[in-house]
């Protein structure tokens, strides 16, 4: 009998070998990677610097935050949600094919893994990158930062998406070709009604993070609340820059809470 | 009624799934299909409504010979035969009433069926079949927030909602507790009464088969290997239809199910 | 709402409940035909300038394999910012999680005030603590480290609060009353639990992290973001199509990685 335990203590997989090479690899990363600290601080000293930063944050703008013309931070905030939101919802609709497209219960293998490897494409192409490409479509301006975010939501969305589409329950479609229901019936009472939950709590989950998203669009002048953002911080109007944050801080705080009631409402009924 | 006249189905990869069968169901009957698992149980139902094709042989069902529908004659033909799944195959993430009403959806207009919007008459004729399974509270409730045995009602009311002649029931009660199981049952009889509605039932309890069935059909190997009244059923025939695999010491590779029906006659 | 009620033949009556969704769409569509108001969206523009966005596109291929020589260094750098602020970040965010978890933490005063600080510094723009951060430290990868280190302590700290907080306590109590100290019960009770979850959450922020830091360049903060910023504005798209391309392999390449490890934590 002793035997036996014996032989179940040595059949206990050593995982000590593994560890110990797993720490080795994240350590000599990290040796390599501490070269990345350096400190070339500006003549007079990073830590005033920052000390008139966060003066200038904790003593907002008033008159810019409490300013309702199309320059003040009510109306730039709402331009940006309505960039978040129109891209967030064309974003959702282009990633319908491309999510069927890349499903393995839908389509053959060559077309899913082509279609994955150009949503990993997309997904990896820097968002200021298309923002550029697509102010010359548009113009500078919010409909560059609205074209942007569709092409960006596309990445993330299409790949939640898949999940919902492989989790379809196929047994209604056999129930509704027993009742004697075409193609299109199947599809529009039987499968749609299963993924459009699902796919409105992942959408809205997308809109939360493309609000948060929005401020790099200011970047390469594709509108919303990132341009003035920017602008006010190269020019140190740190003040300026303690209302646009107050605000944007606030708006993403309340969106976030909304977006969780309304997800968890849709996912659990 | 229904008639299979030297009924054959073999599947595409040559498996033979029915082999003559001769049967004839008359209007209103409650059916008990009987048989291992494997024995063509599910074959013989899915001939009926056409969900598969039979090989050779005639099929008629009602005076129409199954064999000669195509397409929309398919169809229409399909809606006047209602189907009971195992795993009762509802439309997740929605409402009971609206689970029910996906039988009617077949006859509705275009702009109907294309936005989801139900005529009043057909959300009465719905609540009604909900009614008559005794779940009309749960209407507004969305299906997957309900017990198997009343997902299993719920299915029931969607096919009464079509109004059809005949029940084919796919081990209806498997997926069941025993005291859910005799719930469900006891619908099906009182519905078979009723509403004259014909009940073709595949089952793997054979107690509950004798309880509630008016007839016995024993299936082996694709075969009918027992055809009667309930009343006529006896142990010997059981167990010609559970182990006459041509020896008769194979009582333990039969189902556990055979075996309690062995205790309980 | 106006309730509707609907009778059966055999005089039972019931409440109708009217669904919601037509009223939904019509508030989305009053939305939608605000925002493209306010963001001067026009399908004509697309249809008649979409091109325009192909020829950028065209202009990137083929990626002039000459300039890779340039894009070694920026791209070490990306890497580096990203591994070093992923792995302290995720480190810090063990406090911190611990301590903004309402089932470890009995003061609601403490736990909340720890929540609210993840909260702000995950909704304060990246993009924003990085270029704040080039400010006070010098242009650089410090800069970019910095900012990834905040982003990755509140992503990963959040996560972890949450999944602390839907722990079964019931072990942690039963190693207590074994005579365990809280300590003791939170290494051999809760750390287990939370083990995989977080290292696979910490993977998946390295991962996004990755992503993030091509673009934190573009306000100075070093790696790939400048070289992009750099070649993007003299228009030179086939130095941008090869720096995409070095950016799109590296990051399949290390998802594949990080991937492939989450599955094994699973
Ligand atoms: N589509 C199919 N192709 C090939 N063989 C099948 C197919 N469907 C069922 N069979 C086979 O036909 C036999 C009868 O199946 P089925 O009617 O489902 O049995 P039961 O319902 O009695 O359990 C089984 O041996 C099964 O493996
Ligand atoms: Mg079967």
């Amino acid at each position: 009998m002793s035997e036996m335990i014996e032989l179940k203590l040595n059949e206990q997989p050593s995982k000590k070998r593994q560890y110990l090479l797993l720490g080795g690899i994240i350590l000599a990363m990290l040796l390599w990677s501490l070269t990345a600290i350096t400190f070339s601080a500006p003549d007079d000293g990073g830590a005033k610097i920052a000390g008139n930063i966060i003066k200038g944050i904790l003593s907002p703008d008033m008159q810019l935050l409490w300013n309702f013309t199309s320059q003040g931070v009510f109306y730039l905030l709402f331009e940006t949600i309505c960039i978040a939101f129109l891209g967030t919802i064309f974003g959702a609709i282009l990633s319908i094919p491309f999510a069927f497209l890349m499903a393995p219960s839908v389509v053959p293998k060559p077309v899913y893994l082509i279609t994955r490897f150009l949503v990993v494409v997309i997904r990896t192409i820097p968002s200021l990158v298309y923002g550029l490409m697509f102010v010359r479509v548009s113009g500078p301006g919010p409909f560059a930062g609205v074209l942007t975010m569709s092409l960006t939501s596309i990445g993330m969305v299409s790949k939640l998406y898949v999940d919902v589409i492989e989790d379809i329950d196929r047994g209604i479609l056999e129930a509704m070709d027993a009742m004697g229901c075409t193609t299109f019936e199947k599809i529009r009472f039987g499968i749609i009604p299963q993924l459009i939950a699902n796919f409105s709590s992942i959408t809205i989950y997308r809109f939360d993070m493309n609000l948060r998203d929005a401020t790099i669009l200011g970047l390469v002048g594709a509108g919303g609340i990132g341009s003035p953002l920017i602008f006010a911080m190269n020019s140190y109007r740190w003040h300026q820059v303690g209302s646009i944050l107050i605000g944007l801080v606030i708006l993403i705080l309340i969106v976030e809470a909304i977006s969780n009631k309304l997800r968890a409402k849709l996912v659990n009924g | 009624m229904i008639k299979f006249e030297n009924v054959s189905k073999i599947y595409p990869n040559g498996h033979v799934g029915l082999k003559n069968v001769d049967l004839q169901i008359e209007q209103g009957e409650f059916v008990a299909i009987i048989g291992l698992s494997g024995a063509g149980k599910s074959t013989l139902l899915r001939c009926v409504n056409k969900m598969h094709d039979i090989s050779s042989g005639k099929l008629t069902v009602n005076g129409v010979d199954v064999t000669q529908l195509k397409g929309k004659e398919i169809r229409r033909f399909r809606s006047k035969i209602g189907m009971i799944f195992q795993s009762f195959n509802l439309i997740t993430r929605t409402t009971v009433l609206g689970n029910v009403l996906v039988s009617l959806v077949p006859e509705l207009s275009w702009w109907r069926r294309l936005l989801g919007v139900y005529p009043a008459t057909a959300k009465i004729a719905g609540l009604k079949a909900l009614d008559n399974v005794g779940i009309l509270d749960k209407a507004y409730t969305r299906v997957d927030q309900l017990s198997g045995g009343q997902q299993q009602r719920v299915a029931l009311a969607r096919t009464l909602v079509g109004d059809p002649d005949i029940i084919l029931a796919d081990e209806p009660v498997a997926a069941l507790d025993p005291v859910t199981a005799k719930i469900v049952m006891d619908d099906f009889q009182r519905i078979n009464r009723e509403m004259n509605i014909s009940i073709l039932l595949n089952i793997h309890h054979v107690d509950l088969a004798v309880a509630y069935a008016d007839r016995i059909v024993g299936i082996r190997q694709g075969e009918i290997v027992f055809d009667g009244p309930t009343s006529a059923v006896t142990q010997e025939i059981i167990d010609e239809i559970y182990q006459g695999h041509g020896s008769s010491s194979i009582k333990g590779s039969a189902e556990p199910v055979a075996a309690e029906v062995v205790v309980d006659a | 709402m106006r309730k509707r009620t609907l009778t059966l033949p055999n005089g039972k009556v019931v409440t109708e409940q009217r669904s919601k969704v037509p009223l939904i769409c019509a508030i989305l569509l009053v939305f939608i035909i605000v925002a493209m108001r306010v963001t001067h969206f026009s399908f004509r523009t697309l249809a008649t300038n979409g091109h325009q966005f192909f020829v950028i596109l065209g202009a990137m291929f083929p990626p002039h394999l000459d300039f890779l020589n340039r894009v070694w260094q920026p791209l070490f750098d990306t890497i580096k910012m990203s591994f070093l602020g992923s792995l302290l970040g995720a480190l810090v965010a063990v406090p911190l999680a611990v301590l903004s978890a309402t089932n470890i933490v009995k003061s609601k005063l403490l736990s909340g005030f720890f929540k609210l600080l993840l909260s702000i510094m995950r909704t304060l723009p990246t993009i924003v603590m990085a270029l704040i951060a080039t400010f006070i430290f010098g242009l650089g990868t410090m800069a970019g480290t910095l900012a990834i280190f905040i982003f990755t302590v509140s992503y990963v700290g959040k996560l972890t609060y949450e999944q602390i907080e839907s722990l079964d306590m019931g072990t942690f109590e039963a190693l207590e009353s074994l005579g365990l100290t809280r300590l003791q019960a939170f290494r051999y009770g809760i750390v287990p639990q939370i083990l995989p979850t977080y290292l696979s959450t910490s993977l998946f922020s390295f991962e996004g992290n990755l992503r993030y830091a091509a673009i934190l360049g573009y306000v100075g903060a070093g790696g790939l973001g400048i070289i992009l910023n750099e070649q993007l504005g003299w228009r030179d798209y086939g130095n941008v199509g090869m720096i995409l391309t070095v950016l799109i392999v590296t990051v399949g390449l290390i998802e594949l990685i990080s991937q492939t490890a989450r599955q094994k934590l699973q």
